[in-house]
């Protein structure tokens, strides 16, 4: 991606994320039963559904792709996209804790969603160790690839986590099928809205770290 | 239930600080390959000698 086209993706990023927090703070309505508190949500969801779900699924279908081609391409998209990932999840684990003290009264607990999403975000965690203990570039994307493709296999179980155990977590807001179970259309257009800016944000941050990835090959080369 | 505003708080500025983290992080990567770059482009012809930390070791 052209570096113009980056810097015009950053801006919109930008924009969408102060349209988000605006949605979030100023439009939404105070949540009868979580209080205020619940304005957490606006963050913790998208940031779930998007390192989760967007940053593993890029990391799995890249792994497999360079796997099949040993496209150079493929390698660096799935490395950056298990970089933010990462960092996504990192922030969905904290915000979410930062939110269940106040309403289920603790920090942590080992519920089957809070440990399947750890154990993602180890698995992603140990995806970008080994990319960096390995000084082959050859050989680090084919191990990476390896590990790129079996670590995504725990995101079903961490969507079903919810169904398949009894679980403090409560099931999927927005990645429920048939009716909705979030109260007010202004909490679910809050929602939607922050999930649009973090899907931007994360294009954003890949084609960034694409683009770096590319150069130090050619500054190497 | 209390509003807990300061949790609300605290969970937003702890997404900002880790975003802002890897946003430097991807920055200050960026600086050193156009650092690099730029080194690299340097005419030998116009005279500029490396210091001599910059000279790679035999």
């Amino acid at each position: 991606m052209r570096r113009t086209t980056i810097r015009v993706l950053g801006w919109l990023t930008v924009l969408a994320l102060l349209l988000g927090l605006v949605w979030g703070f100023g439009v939404a309505p105070r949540e009868v039963t979580q209080g205020n508190v619940q304005r957490i949500m606006y963050l913790h969801v998208p940031s779930a559904i998007v390192g989760e779900y967007v940053g593993f699924g890029v990391l799995f279908l890249a792994s497999i792709a360079y796997l099949l081609t040993r496209s150079e391409r493929a390698d660096r998209l799935a490395r950056a996209s298990a970089e933010v990932a990462v960092v996504l999840l990192a922030i969905t684990i904290v915000s979410g804790s930062i939110w269940g003290k106040p309403t289920w009264g603790t920090w942590w607990t080992w519920d089957a969603r809070l440990t399947t999403v750890t154990i993602l975000f180890v698995m992603g965690l140990a995806y970008l160790l080994l990319r960096g203990m390995i000084e082959d570039g050859e050989r680090a994307a084919r191990f990476g690839a390896v590990l790129g493709i079996l670590a995504p296999l725990n995101v079903p179980l961490v969507h079903f986590s919810v169904y398949w155990w009894r679980t403090l977590h409560q099931p999927p807001s927005l990645l429920k099928p048939g009716p909705s179970m979030i109260s007010g259309d202004a909490i679910k257009d809050a929602l939607y809205i922050n999930l649009a800016a973090f899907v931007l944000l994360y294009a954003y941050l890949v084609a960034t770290r694409v683009r770096l990835l590319r150069r130090e090959v050619e500054a190497l080369a | 239930m209390p509003d807990n505003w300061g949790y609300v708080v605290a969970a937003y500025a702890v997404a900002a600080v880790f975003l802002g983290a890897y946003w430097r992080y991807l920055a200050r990567r960026a600086r050193q390959l156009d650092a690099y770059s730029l080194r690299r482009r340097r005419p030998p012809s116009m005279g500029h000698r490396e210091p001599r930390a910059h000279v790679p070791a035999p």
